[in-house]
């Protein structure tokens, strides 16, 4: 039974058992006294009679008269005299007189009027005793008056104390509440604090609670700032801070592979001309700062445009990818035009060629990255600071106006021309975890069914995200239902900043409460970075239904975001572009192993996207990774084809 | 059986004993009403002289078990006329009236008229008289001669048959004479504890409030206390 239970109870059964006592007494004690009255009455009445009985010179008929008009005065249930003989004389008696109390009361509460007696004589010559019975009607009356009063007024003191109570209960219960929660939240891994309460008892153990969240806190942010190390030194170069060959090959890699990745985009490669040159007639450290000054020139775009990312290939190469489409050789010309101005002030001869190329999904890395390769063979040919762009992609969907896309979105969610693919999620010991089922859309009536990537930008441009998030939903809710596999929805971050996207999400989970507990939702890690209180509020939200609540994509902001605990989150998903190689570069291994130590150190569930091969797969395994998935884990797995 | 009564706790068991036989022998034999334990311990709350009172009376109270009811009157009057000094309550208890119980009388040595006739009361019961034979009348005497002062006075009546002619026990004249020869006293009021304790459980009277109330309830239940009836 629970405490506050038990509390409520022992005041209950207090109140109650006072109550029930204090009737009691008040009823017997009254009892008494009326009896005792009686007694006394009856006795007094008796020496009375007897007296004036005793001056009637043994005259019978006097005698009779007088006891008579004793007895008629109608507060006597018996008059008797007894001779000396034993024999009676005279007797009155009345039957019982109805009373306002009723039977049960008079059973239960029983007055005795006990008889009076007295001695009669007439001078020396004893002539027998008198004995005298008032009626109890009139003490009844009193009595069951009395209790009556008493108990109302019993009941009420019973029900201020009973009040009083509730709210003293109601004082305690505000904190435990609290407290209990937060140890509910710490199980959950959640680490968060509490303010604490008035009641020294729990404000001692919240104030413990706290202190060990806090210092929870201290020890993890120290773990996820070394670990922010770590990923500098395995993916930066030292020089920049830029992403290294390595790292950004891998994002390029993801962006592609990713279902929700770039459909269409721009890549800018960079070189500088000569820099053995550059090196020989300046100095190494001249030469530095002309890398530097062109990663500072790169930097704003990496920084202001989501999605798009850069690296140091090596030591003259750098590589801009762009998110949109159509912008690679504008963007190329301006780096040109500005570096043209910057660059001589470093040193005469100091000069770059930029290669641009459009890139689209169907492209592997490889195809994308010879051909900026072409394109800036092509520039350096042409001389200092020349653009060049590659071949000219063919013309795509987006070329459609914003009104004709929010229309085809629509009509594909309103004529049902949506379904999920699945990507199996497994465990160190092959077995299914939950499937992963991005959303296809069929944009054109008979056309291909297309991922996210094709149109997920759009449709967050069309604010549509909540519809398309919410019909995935619904499609996994009946998947699962009708095979009972788990199945993972991922969830748009432009959804988490519509305020209805919770609430409609509870309740179409709430409509399948059973179903609910095999669906996992996951959003980016850069939603949970830039809306973490919007996230926080969902998982608040939705947990309670029973689904699982993860972050995909993640790696690159983890130690930015040190209240990553405190969402009450239940896995993580690492990018691609992390374990990306994990299987053949140390630093990359050392830092996957750290996240997956800190996450399980936080209860949290770990899975890497994008595995790609055996080699990165078994590291990934060793590192006690939770369950991966990928191009070769499907493969292996025999299911979808890879995406 | 004066002497026996002072041996001491082993032998007073064969005391018990040997009355418990003595009472199967002889059936048709007056049974004790008084507690001698009890009514000892209670004459030594009160003082030395009240258990040297004590121990005077039982003896008495012991052979008149063995008595007919005229012996016994005898006896008792006899006893309490020696013993007891007439004196008036103002004198003894400092109040105007004070009903005594018969060992606070013993103790004092001395009351005045109801006192006298309350010890007598009691001592009859304990040795087996009948209730219902015992009266205490209020009486209106007159004091040396026809001539003499008139007060008001207390006597114990015995009635040896319901409706019969009472013996007067008195202690202004100590002779036991019948109600006929004692023209100075003219009856008022007589009453005994009859019917009195109807109801209440033996050992009531000391804890029932309403015994105090009146002087007569007081006083019998001063008596139980002491052990008597």
């Amino acid at each position: 039974m629970s405490l506050i239970r038990q509390i409520w109870l022992l005041m209950l059964g207090t109140v109650l058992l006072a109550f029930a006592g204090s009737v009691t007494v008040a009823v017997e004690s009254a009892r008494g006294y009326l009896q005792t009255q009686l007694r006394l009455k009856n006795a007094d009445n008796a020496t009375s009679l007897a007296l004036a009985l005793s001056q009637q010179k043994g005259d019978k008929e006097l005698m009779a008269l007088l006891m008579s008009a004793q007895f008629d005065t109608g507060f006597y249930r018996r008059i008797r005299f007894t001779g000396a003989d034993g024999s009676v004389g005279f007797v009155r008696e009345t039957q019982a007189t109805p009373t306002s109390a009723p039977t049960w009361f008079i059973s239960l509460a029983p007055i005795e009027s006990e008889p009076g007696v007295a001695q009669v004589s007439d001078g020396w010559r004893a002539l027998g005793k008198v004995e005298v019975v008032s009626h109890t009607y009139f003490a009844y009356d009193e009595l069951w008056a009395g209790s009556l009063r008493s108990a109302f007024a019993l009941a009420v003191v019973g029900l201020i104390a009973g009040g009083v109570g509730t709210l003293v209960v109601r004082r305690i219960r505000k904190p435990l509440d609290s407290t209990v929660e937060q140890a509910h939240a710490l199980v959950a891994g959640e680490f968060r604090t509490v303010p604490e309460p008035r009641v020294p008892e729990l404000q001692r153990l919240t104030r413990a609670m706290n202190t060990m969240v806090s210092r929870l806190r201290v020890t993890f942010q120290a773990q996820a700032e070394q670990l922010d190390t770590l990923h500098k030194q395995a993916s930066c170069d030292r020089l920049t801070g830029l992403s290294n060959r390595a790292h950004f090959l891998g994002q390029l890699t993801a962006s592609l592979q990713r279902e929700d990745g770039t459909a269409e985009g721009g890549l800018v490669l960079l070189r500088v001309l000569d820099l053995a040159g550059v090196n020989r007639n300046l100095g190494h450290a001249a030469a530095d700062r002309v890398i530097v000054t062109i990663a500072q020139a790169l930097r704003p775009y990496s920084e202001r445009a989501k999605g798009c990312f850069l690296g140091r290939l090596n030591g003259s190469d750098f590589a801009l990818c762009l998110p949109v489409p159509n912008v690679a050789r504008e963007t190329a010309q301006a780096l040109s035009d500005a570096l043209s101005v910057l660059l001589p002030s470093l040193g005469s001869g100091v000069a770059v060629g930029l290669g641009a190329v459009e890139l689209r999904r169907d492209m592997t890395p490889g195809q994308v990255m010879s051909a900026a390769d072409a394109a800036l063979a092509r520039a350096e040919s042409r001389g200092p600071f020349a653009v060049e762009l590659g071949s000219e992609p063919a013309n795509s969907v987006a070329m459609l106006g914003e009104g004709a896309w929010r229309q085809r979105i629509r009509e594909a969610l309103v004529q049902g021309r949506v379904h999920l693919v699945n990507f199996p999620v497994v465990n160190a010991r092959r077995e299914l975890i939950h499937l992963e089922c991005p959303l296809r859309l069929q944009l054109e009536e008979q056309g291909a069914f297309e991922p996210a990537a094709r149109w997920l930008p759009l449709a967050v441009r069309s604010r549509l995200t909540v519809d398309v998030d919410e019909r995935a939903l619904a499609l996994a809710l009946a998947e699962a239902g009708s095979d009972g596999q788990a199945r993972c929805v991922n969830l748009s971050p432009a959804s988490l900043t519509d305020s209805g996207f919770a609430a409609r999400l509870r309740a179409l989970l709430w409509d399948s409460p059973r179903i609910a507990r095999l669906i996992w939702l996951e959003v980016a890690e850069i939603a949970a970075v830039e809306h973490f209180d919007l996230l926080q509020e969902l998982s608040r939200q939705l947990r309670p239904t029973g689904v699982h609540l993860g972050i995909e994509h993640a790696g690159e902001r983890l130690g930015l975001i040190p209240r990553l605990f405190e969402a009450g989150l239940d896995y993580v998903k690492l990018d691609a572009a992390v374990i990306d190689g994990v299987g053949s570069d140390e630093h990359r291994l050392t830092f996957v192993h750290g996240t997956v130590t800190l996450l399980h150190g936080l209860s949290l569930q770990v899975y890497a996207e994008g595995v790609s091969n055996e080699i990165d797969a078994k590291a990934l395994w060793d590192c006690g990774i939770d369950g991966a998935t990928g191009p070769w884990i499907s493969a292996q797995q025999g299911a979808q084809p890879a995406p | 059986m004066h002497a026996r009564l002072r041996v001491r706790r082993p032998a007073r068991q064969w005391l018990w004993a040997g009355l418990a036989v003595i009472g199967l022998l002889c059936p048709g034999m007056p049974t004790q009403a008084w507690d001698s334990e009890r009514m000892m311990l209670a004459a030594k709350r009160i003082s030395p002289r009240a258990v040297a009172g004590a121990q005077a009376l039982q003896p008495v109270l012991t052979q008149a078990l063995d008595m007919n009811e005229a012996a016994q009157l005898q006896a008792v009057n006899a006893f309490f006329n020696r013993r007891i000094l007439f004196r008036d309550d103002t004198e003894v208890w400092g109040q105007v009236d004070y009903w005594a119980s018969p060992l606070e009388t013993l103790d004092k040595g001395a009351g005045d008229c109801e006192d006298y006739a309350i010890a007598k009361y009691f001592s009859l019961l304990a040795v087996g008289m009948p209730v219902s034979k015992l009266r205490l009348v209020y009486v209106r005497a007159q004091i040396g001669g026809p001539q003499g002062a008139l007060v008001a006075h207390m006597v114990l009546a015995y009635y040896a048959a319901p409706g019969a002619e009472p013996l007067i026990l008195d202690n202004l004249i100590t002779e036991l004479r019948p109600a006929s020869r004692r023209p100075d006293l003219v009856p008022v009021f007589s009453f005994n504890s009859e019917g009195l304790w109807q109801g209440v459980g033996p050992q009531a009277a000391g804890g029932d409030p309403t015994a105090r109330l009146s002087r007569w309830r007081e006083v019998l239940a001063k008596a139980r206390a002491e052990g008597f009836q």
